[in-house]
């Protein structure tokens, strides 16, 4: 009976916090990327389409670090402000998975945790694939 | 600027819209839009088009969590499979030359066209086989009277095996594949459609995320391109949301097939072409 009570109050919790995690985190990253563009347009349009024509010529391959991102976009770098927007989208599903992590840990529900596990480790090795790739 | 940027609105609102009236995501529409209409190559198209799927199940999928539609437990567990299966999957999109993408992802739009064609029951299962009962994967949905009826789970071993394939189409060809995951969790897995479809929506969002990331740390999401497509996605999936209510799904679903049918075969020819 306790992990019946248990498990519908799990499910209670992420049914109130997952869409709010998901609707906070997306209004965020398509601000940021919105801004990115309206400076793009505003003090840099001919550098957005001298690299809209070099990625369709496969010839633009970016590979900056966050740092570098953060710092670019700190600067006004309408580039930097758009990659930052794109990886705080990807935090979307990050910070989803490892609230149910944390959710699981507190009501001691170890197959939940170890599967929650598993997909935040995986998440991190496509990030390191990424890198070597 | 403003040229470029009006272009991959348009086209990305029009995908993200089509996707949401059709129920097969704007995935499956915006990576031939972006190779075929905007030149741009297959790989850029393919990252471009994880991080915006990452943002239409994030809209999409707030209502069916809200009102107990997604079966958070058998996505929690299925996401194992499907994210093991993305981040293979991206990883190989790497190594893979852009004919044979170009030509998978025909055939990959051949299987959504089927899906999208194929007639669905509904029968819920009394009971949950004994793994299924054991992790908790039954669960409940309100039927016409708001009744909650409760439903049973089976086979997550056949389940998961479809869902890591789901993922590694996922990562390599930077689609939902929603069409996969809903067959798993429908035929295989006998959940009913719509608590199929809404889990389905949901894990969405994860399995292309981790393609995502190995894409954008692999330098192979462009900035320029990704972030009007993501806006663009995003708001023609909440706009195709609201008119989908009030439009007759059973004859709009015979055109996207057709569009559907007449993309693969595009898509095909340009990669049998250059193999």
């Amino acid at each position: 009976m306790a992990t019946v009570i248990a498990s519908g109050e799990e499910d209670r919790i992420l049914r109130t916090w997952t869409p709010i995690i998901l609707r906070a985190i997306l209004l965020a990253s398509s601000l940021v990327m919105a801004v990115g563009i309206a400076q793009s347009l505003a003090f840099a349009p001919g550098f957005y389409v001298r690299r809209f024509h070099a990625v369709q010529h496969g010839q633009l391959h970016v590979r900056n670090g966050l740092a570098q991102l953060i710092d670019e976009m700190r600067k006004g770098d309408p580039h930097g402000t758009m990659t930052i927007g794109l990886f705080l989208l990807t935090l979307v599903p990050l910070v989803r998975v490892a609230f149910t992590f944390f959710l699981f840990l507190k009501e001691r529900d170890f197959v939940y945790v170890t599967a929650t596990a598993y997909v935040l480790a995986a998440l991190a090795v496509g990030v390191l694939l990424g890198r070597v790739g | 600027m403003l040229t470029i940027l009006a272009g991959l609105f348009a086209l990305s609102i029009g995908a993200g819209f089509v996707g949401a009236l059709s129920g097969l995501g704007g995935g499956v529409f915006i990576v031939p839009g972006l190779v075929i209409l905007a030149h741009v190559p297959m790989h850029i198209a393919v990252g471009a088009s994880l991080i915006s799927v990452v943002a239409t199940s994030a809209g999409a999928s707030v209502a069916f969590v809200r009102d107990g539609w997604t079966n958070l437990r058998v996505a929690i567990i299925l996401e194992c499979a499907t994210v093991t299966g993305a981040v293979t999957g991206a990883y190989m999109a790497g190594l893979i030359s852009q004919p044979a993408l170009e030509l998978l992802f025909a055939l990959m739009m051949l299987q959504s066209a089927w899906f999208a064609m194929k007639s669905q029951g509904d029968d819920l299962l009394p009971q949950s086989d004994p793994l299924c009962a054991r992790l908790r994967l039954g669960g409940q949905m309100p039927d016409d009277d708001g009744t909650m009826q409760p439903y049973g789970v089976r086979n997550l071993p056949g389940g998961a095996s479809l869902m890591v394939i789901a993922g590694v189409l996922s990562g390599l060809l930077g689609i939902g594949a929603g069409a996969v995951k809903v067959t798993a969790m429908d035929y295989l897995m006998k959940l009913p459609l719509k608590v199929s479809s809404a889990t389905s929506n949901f894990m969405i969002g994860v399995t292309a995320g981790a393609g995502a990331l190995v894409f954008l740390s692999r330098g192979d999401v462009a900035a320029t391109i990704a972030a009007p497509v993501a806006l663009g996605v995003t708001a023609g999936a909440m706009i195709g949301g609201r008119v989908l209510p009030r439009v007759n799904t059973n004859a709009l679903r015979r055109l996207f097939v057709v569009i559907l049918v007449l993309i693969a075969i595009e898509m095909g020819w340009r990669a049998w072409s250059r193999i």
